[in-house]
């Protein structure tokens, strides 16, 4: 590979990075939305404010909290100075912590938008809402219900992998 | 000496490291991206981000390890990154311990040593996690238990049971090849 090519790589690298940030930006779009058209629809049901405000604030808090693990998605510079052994483990707990770091600013608080919708809804209409929305409501439930899983599935394989690895630390010493 | 002098003086010295590096281990590094990823396109790129990030690494590199190590750590850092970040640690990838029971049919480690089947031998080591896909590529471009444990982190004792474990396993699953085939 060229020093050419190396430095446009390198430039790939920033742009990829700086598109990831836009990723992240998702979450709060998801809360505003809730907010405005929440607002929108149930004008009248002023203490909807407070939680869909907080949400908001949580997901643009968690902008900052989500990536800042993320910002340095590249190899570290100074890989070479650990052994495969350090750097697996570092990998995994980075991207163990980046799972939960997604459930708490990310997940959590669209988790609120969504209930606080919910409830404004059931408020304003009553309960004759819920035999049309049940469709919407199951699926919505089975979404949550299955991000929560397969989140938790990764985290326990991730622990697994930790756990090798301390294994394997271990029996170095012997 | 002003600041923009010894940017380019630590560049210069990055880049010929680099192209030193390249010189000397190019083909290796290409081996190991073929050891990590079996889709020519994707293996292009991890490649490109091995090279990309060893030129990068170069900026810090200060002689405490020998050049050699310090690219095999790099470009296995990357590559175990890369398997990390794919999510395959968490599918397919098999321990030294799940492989061992997968199937048995004992027929020698000559077989291991007298026939090296390309081919099939990157589909084994592809299913293996990034440590012991480690020491099974060092192992296999020459280097010994102490280079190993260098570039691992693993005790060259450590380093010497997983490459017999890793031995054992190859020939049962060469031998169980072969038995297919005929």
């Amino acid at each position: 590979m060229s020093l050419i090519l190396i430095r446009q790589k390198e430039r790939e690298l920033r742009a990829k990075g700086r598109r990831q940030m836009l990723g992240a930006l998702v979450a709060p779009v998801v809360v505003a939305f809730f907010y405005a058209y929440g607002i929108h629809q149930f004008a009248p049901l002023r203490m909807l404010h407070a939680p869909f405000a907080l949400a908001l604030a949580w997901t643009i808090a968690g902008l900052y909290f989500l990536n800042r693990g993320k910002w340095r998605n590249e190899t570290p510079g100074d890989a070479g100075f650990s052994t495969g052994i350090e750097f697996c483990r570092k990998e995994i707990e980075r991207q163990r912590d980046y799972l939960r770091r997604v459930l708490l600013w990310s997940f959590v608080p669209v988790l609120l938008a969504i209930a606080t919708f919910v409830i404004a809804l059931f408020i304003a209409v009553g309960s004759a809402v819920f035999p049309n929305a049940i469709p919407l409501m199951t699926l919505v439930v089975a979404w949550i219900g299955s991000y929560f899983l397969m989140r938790a599935w990764q985290q326990r394989q991730l622990q697994r992998e930790l756990d090798e690895l301390s294994q394997i630390k271990s029996e170095n010493g012997r | 000496m002003g600041e923009a002098d010894s940017i380019s003086t630590v560049q210069a010295g990055q880049d010929d490291f680099y192209k030193k590096a390249v010189e000397k281990y190019g083909l290796s590094l290409e081996r190991l991206a073929s050891a990590y990823e079996a889709d020519p396109e994707k293996r292009r790129d991890l490649s490109q981000e091995i090279h990309f990030q060893l030129w990068r690494s170069f900026e810090r590199y200060d002689a405490r390890c020998s050049l050699r190590t310090w690219i095999y750590r790099v470009a296995h850092h990357v590559a175990a990154s890369y398997v990390i970040r794919q999510k395959r640690i968490f599918s397919a990838l098999v321990s030294l311990e799940e492989l061992e029971t997968m199937g048995d049919k004992d027929q020698g480690q000559a077989f291991v040593d007298r026939s090296i089947d390309l081919a099939r031998l990157s589909v084994l080591i592809h299913r293996l996690k990034p440590l012991d896909r480690q020491v099974i590529l060092s192992w296999l471009e020459g280097m010994d238990a102490v280079s190993i444990g260098e570039i691992t982190g693993l005790s060259p004792g450590n380093v010497a049971v997983r490459v017999n474990r890793i031995k054992n396993i190859l020939a049962r699953r060469f031998g169980e090849g072969v038995s297919y085939a005929e």
